[in-house]
């Protein structure tokens, strides 16, 4: 429909001049309130990844938390190399409390930057397409999906923290230098960072927007729907499904790079059960049929925490809980179900558009899944 | 050598044997007709000539390639289409994404990656005007009637344009009209594709059909004209001896 269309690119633009222009107009460029919103938007950004998996495919990966550990990893790997380059042998200091002589090989590489930025991509999209490929090919869908996701954070977590030596175990990897990209120094709590981090968010938004526009977003939803009557037009349903999956992943990893940016320093934490289902909870209230809503979705509740937990403090946990039990029964398709069940109101309202003939010679493939109870 | 052949095909659901070494030849462009009391294993033949279910013995060569081990997306891009007995449009897209899904000739993920529109003229003005769905090109398919639903999975048959279409039961539910409709679509297509048609309305069958394949407890029964079949007393016996069983079934 050529309205989902047009709404989906408002949206996009509405998204893109609140974040640019409104924001920092309303924080009056103050930079310790840039960092927080920043740290928002990279919120927004795994929970668009995940929308892209979840709300178009249908897979559910309730380890997205994964993919994006990896990428703060990857980030804080080279940002602590930088920092230890004057100590014992070049190698960071937590590697010398652990008796580790020579820094470890796979070590070596994230000297360079080059190698980081890639691999904060490629690595968590190579995990997700070793995973895909086990279970797209093997045919596993639904809860079964979930299960093994899950399963597989909760072991990527279990690794990271037992392996102390090579990755500063509990404690994560702290006392990072500050990231220097083309000679401009990333202050994480300057404006150009702030910028730096919305232009990524603005510019990930556009290359998932281009993914689900295309008839690959088409192909996904017809999946989502029968997966079988797919396999009968010729379509290789596991390719696109690992397809969705991989670039969900490499957009969680880049999440997850700017992540260290923004906090300057990488913890388990970030792979953790709780962290990772929090990123389904904002993604279902934003609305997973949307990328730019679940986007926002993310922005919002943790707009909200950061108001909250100060007043609740333990009790955040709680309500996220509770928010996320009256999402699923009172609206299943987030804020984004809200505002285009009145969108579609105020159109039956106006007669235009009724029963016109159609005179183009091509219509734009519409991109927003419709309604789905289960899940 | 016939566009498609089975040859001594089984197959088994636990003790029982759906189908039975069946043996089968369709030439060029030929529309066939495939009859049987239910249960006799028409829709089982289907499942194993579009790879919906495998084969414990026997072969299915297509186009002079052996296609039995092949998954079900790899023979559809072989070209052998299939419309299921229960209605299968995807009900949460509208009529032209429906369309666009079949329109199947390049399914790479990287070529779908590089479609962003919808053509509207060409093969998919000629198949609109068919089935006559232009006025409904934005409904969801789930908000369509029954025998546009109906036609919509016709148009995605015809917009996948597959060499070898396999129709379970086409007109059933369908009125009258619709069914005179549906015959003058097969008959166009006739020569140009190859048709394997399970249909249980006598009349229907008279208006399509050449040549007419009778299957009874995963065997075959009978071959021949409608005519001959109809002569048959070995079919009579096992199917058309009871017309009422026969016109109830579905
Ligand atoms: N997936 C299945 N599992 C077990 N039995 C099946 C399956 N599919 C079909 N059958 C059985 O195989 C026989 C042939 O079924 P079918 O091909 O649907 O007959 P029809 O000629 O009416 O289309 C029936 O006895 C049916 O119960
Ligand atoms: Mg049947």
């Amino acid at each position: 429909m050529n309205t989902t269309f047009k709404t989906d690119i408002i949206g996009y633009g509405l998204f893109a001049a609140l974040i640019l222009f409104v924001v920092p107009w309303a924080f009056a460029f103050d930079g310790f309130e840039l960092n927080t919103f920043a740290r928002y938007l990279t919120l927004g950004m795994v929970a668009m990844a995940l929308a892209l998996s979840w709300g178009y495919a249908g897979v559910l990966n309730l380890g997205q938390a994964a993919t994006f550990g990896l990428g703060s990893y990857v980030m804080a790997m080279h940002l602590k190399l930088r920092a230890s380059a004057s100590s014992y042998n070049g190698m960071p200091d937590f590697m010398g409390w652990t008796n580790v002589e020579v820094l470890p090989w796979f070590w070596e590489p994230f000297h360079s930057l080059t190698f980081t930025l890639v691999a904060g991509l490629a690595l968590p999209a190579l995990v997700a397409w070793l995973m895909a490929v086990f279970m797209f090919r093997g045919r596993v869908t639904g809860v079964f999906v979930a299960i093994i996701t899950l399963a597989f954070l909760v072991a990527l977590q279990l690794v990271f923290i037992s392996e102390q030596r090579y990755t500063g175990g509990q404690n994560g990897l702290t006392g990072l230098a500050p990231l220097e990209l083309f000679g401009w120094r990333a202050d994480a709590y300057s404006t150009s960072f702030y910028y730096m981090v919305a232009g990524c968010l603005i510019t990930a938004l556009a290359l998932g927007l281009a993914v689900v526009r295309s008839k690959v977003g088409l192909i996904l939803r017809a999946i989502r729907e029968d997966a079988n009557r797919v396999r009968f037009f010729g379509y290789d349903v596991a390719r696109y499904e690992t397809l969705a999956f991989c670039v969900s992943a490499a957009l969680a990893g880049w999440a997850g790079m700017l992540y260290v940016l923004v906090l300057e320093f990488a913890s388990p934490t970030y792979m953790s059960v709780p962290f990772s289902l929090g990123i389904v909870i904002w993604c279902a209230v934003g609305g997973r049929e949307s990328l730019v809503a679940a986007a926002l979705g993310a922005v919002v509740v943790n707009m909200l925490e950061g108001r909250l937990s100060s007043i609740f403090v333990e009790g955040w946990f709680l309500f996220l809980g509770i928010l996320f039990i009256v999402v699923v029964l009172v609206m299943p398709r987030g804020l984004y179900g809200l505002f285009s069940d009145a969108v579609q109101r105020l159109q039956t309202v106006s007669p235009r558009d009724r029963g016109g003939k159609v005179a183009t010679k091509a219509t734009p493939l519409s991109a927003t899944p419709a309604v789905k109870e289960e899940n | 050598m016939g566009h498609l052949e089975l040859h001594n095909l089984q197959v088994q659901f636990g003790g029982l044997r759906a189908v039975d070494g069946l043996n089968l030849s369709l030439e060029q462009g030929e529309l066939r007709c495939l009859l049987g009391p239910n249960g006799a294993g028409k829709s089982t033949t289907l499942d194993l000539i579009c790879g919906k279910t495998a084969a414990s013995g026997g072969s299915v060569i297509f186009g002079g390639i052996d296609v039995t081990h092949m998954a079900e997306y790899q023979r559809a891009r072989h070209g052998i289409g299939r419309k299921f007995q229960v209605p299968s449009v995807f009900k949460d897209l509208s009529v032209i994404e429906n369309l666009e899904v079949a329109r199947s000739q390049h399914p790479g993920v990287l070529a779908s990656l590089r479609v962003f529109r919808s053509r509207l003229s060409g093969r998919m003005d000629e198949v609109l005007t068919i089935v006559g769905l232009h006025d409904h090109l934005h409904v969801k398919a789930g908000n369509l009637s029954h025998g546009q639903t109906q036609w919509l999975e016709i148009a995605m048959l015809l917009m996948q344009d597959c060499k070898l279409i396999l129709m379970d039961e086409p007109t059933a539910g369908m009125t009258v009209q619709e069914t005179l409709k549906t015959a003058d679509i097969f008959n166009s297509l006739r020569g140009s594709h190859t048709m394997l048609v399970v249909e249980h309305d006598m009349s229907f069958v008279r208006v399509i059909a050449e040549q007419v394949t009778v299957m009874d407890q995963g065997k075959l029964l009978a071959q021949g004209t409608v005519a001959e079949i109809e002569r048959d007393p070995k079919v009579r016996q096992a199917y058309l001896g009871d017309e009422e069983t026969a016109d109830a079934a579905s």
